[in-house]
């Protein structure tokens, strides 16, 4: 099979062809490396490359699958990490300075289950510094770069799981998503981003930016490509507390079955002030839903511009917490806007982030009366497409030229407020060339509705032109 | 609006934090940090009588089980 070939093919098209081993995972990885090494200079997906492991891992996956003990649909597949997820002994550098030499002794539940599969880490991917803010502008390890226009930002934090992901560095990667890290990079880079409920997916072993904000989830091409990653990486673990005991169920299941009969809610308070392009993509979106059975129609979740609030305060207090010691002792190794929110965090009280805490219940409580009719919500991804570089930033010389609370945050950040299941997943591409994506948010732990939409969706578009790199 | 200076910033960075933060970025943090304790008196208004933060005890238990463990 030509290397093309191979890039073309999703992470359910590459399990199929490595358990009837009409490829091997050798080949499927050396395409990769060699894809990286093509391209990646001009994205910079990656911080650090894992070469040499990944061939060693490949070749024992090879062997394994040789001797028919294939392990799952990972099994020999290739994968990129976010650099704030553990792996053992290899580089983690949380996109920081201040981390540029931890390698850790363990790896993180997400990884080690994938691992356990028997998939193959091609390396560590770009992400906003520690996770705080969405340019993926790194100013210690690279700036990464949109693949669909190179003067883009990918979004962030996950901006190089995303990135990866569009210009065939990997085939299916891993983020965070606390304030929407994995759904903005996502929805800039037109790929699909599933943020699964809070406690679905362990974060043990992960770099935390606010503990009760942060969830892990996967960045792919398609909805069954996310779907089969949550398989394996969904699930209890002893070694997060706070990870739900929630039954996994099979998140194909119900892929297939359509969406005559369900019933749609499209948040009021997330339709004002698109552009023109993403208005226009977002109501095709939902017609091509009408078109294929669903009923669609307007609910109101009141308190939704609350939530992004409520994320910020306790994002701010709880991302200090952890920084606090490296503030005070290397205040100089951090960027200089990741340093500016972490201070944000000093002057916040004690009451202020207890009320905030206290007040997600009413968030979520108005967002599940806004379902009590309605199988799913939806909503775009963000108001714009991808800003160029430079434009978003939260702090530097002068002002920045798009404000990107109101543009992209407040589109993603109420459901990192309420917990509930979230997938970006693009809609097309704009006059400018660039990828546009709406949201399609569930209750609580009903990720298979999520995806059931997304999929029926998926299919309907169809697929998406590639980038030129 | 939370009556919150640079000056206010700079003392609290300095005393409570015992760092040293430069005058532009304590008036920025002075207008981002008043703005968010401002919304959040407007949370006060909510109906959140009974309603604690949603911090639960199995949560406790398990974390302290997990200090234990690390000892043994």
């Amino acid at each position: 099979m030509a290397s093309n070939e191979i890039l073309d093919l999703d992470v359910a098209a590459l399990a199929e062809h490595l358990r009837a081993k009409k490829i091997s995972p050798v080949e499927v990885t050396q395409v990769y490396l060699d894809r990286i090494a093509r391209v990646d200079e001009k994205i910079h997906s990656y911080i650090t490359v894992t070469s040499g492991d990944a061939l060693a891992a490949a070749k024992k996956a090879e062997g394994e699958i040789t001797a028919g003990n294939w392990r799952g649909t990972f099994h020999g597949v290739p994968v990129g990490l976010k650099d704030l997820l553990y792996t053992k002994g290899v580089l983690t550098t949380a996109g920081s300075k201040i981390l540029a030499d931890f390698r850790p002794d363990f790896d993180a539940t997400a990884w080690a289950r994938l691992k356990a599969q028997g998939a193959v880490m091609l390396g560590k991917l770009n992400l906003h510094e520690f996770a705080y803010g969405i340019t993926s502008s790194n100013p210690h390890w690279g700036v990464c770069r949109n693949p669909y226009g190179l003067d883009r930002i990918p979004g962030g934090s996950s901006g190089g799981s995303a990135a990866a992901i569009v210009a065939r560095t990997a085939p299916a990667t891993i983020g965070t998503d606390t304030g929407g890290s994995i759904r903005i990079p996502a929805s800039l880079c037109g790929c699909v981003g599933l943020k699964p409920t809070w406690s679905r997916v362990s974060r043990y072993g992960v770099v935390p930016l606010a503990y009760t904000m942060d969830h892990v989830g996967p960045i792919t091409r398609t909805v069954r490509d996310a779907a089969l990653m949550l398989n394996v990486i969904a699930g209890h673990d002893p070694n997060d507390s706070t990870s739900s005991r929630e039954a996994v169920p099979d998140y194909t299941a119900t892929l297939n079955a359509g969406v005559r009969g369900m019933r749609i809610g499209v948040i009021r308070e997330l339709t004002d002030g698109l552009s023109d392009d993403v208005a226009k993509s977002f109501k095709a979106a939902m017609k091509q839903l009408t078109d294929l059975g669903a009923s669609v129609d307007e609910v109101s979740i009141p308190t939704l511009a609350t939530a992004n609030v409520i994320n910020s305060i306790a994002t701010f207090t709880e991302a200090l917490d952890y920084h606090e010691e490296w503030m005070r002792t290397r205040p100089d190794d951090y960027g200089t806007d990741v340093r500016r929110l972490l201070e944000s965090g000093m002057a916040i009280t004690g009451v202020a982030y207890v009320r905030a805490q206290r007040a997600r219940a009413k968030v979520l409580a108005d967002a599940l009366a806004a379902m009590e009719k309605h199988d799913v919500l939806a909503a775009p991804g963000s108001a714009i497409s991808a800003p160029k570089i430079g434009e978003g930033r939260l702090v530097g010389d002068g002002e920045p030229r798009v404000d990107v609370v109101d543009k992209i945050l407040r589109f993603t950040a109420p459901f990192d407020c309420t917990g509930q299941p979230a997938l970006a997943i693009p809609t097309g591409l704009g006059g400018d060339g660039l990828p546009l994506s709406m949201q399609i948010i569930g209750r609580p732990f009903d990720e298979p509705s999520v995806l059931r939409v997304s999929s029926a969706y998926e299919e309907a578009r169809g697929a998406l032109p590639p980038p030129s790199i | 609006m939370a009556q919150l200076t640079g000056e206010t910033v700079k003392k609290i960075a300095r005393e409570v934090f015992d760092y040293k933060i430069t005058d532009h970025d304590a008036h920025s943090v002075a207008n981002t940090d008043g703005a968010m304790l401002t919304l959040v008196r407007h949370l006060g208004a909510l109906p959140l009588s009974g309603i604690g933060p949603a911090f639960s005890y199995a949560n406790l238990n398990a974390e302290a089980a997990h200090l234990n463990a690390r000892k043994a």
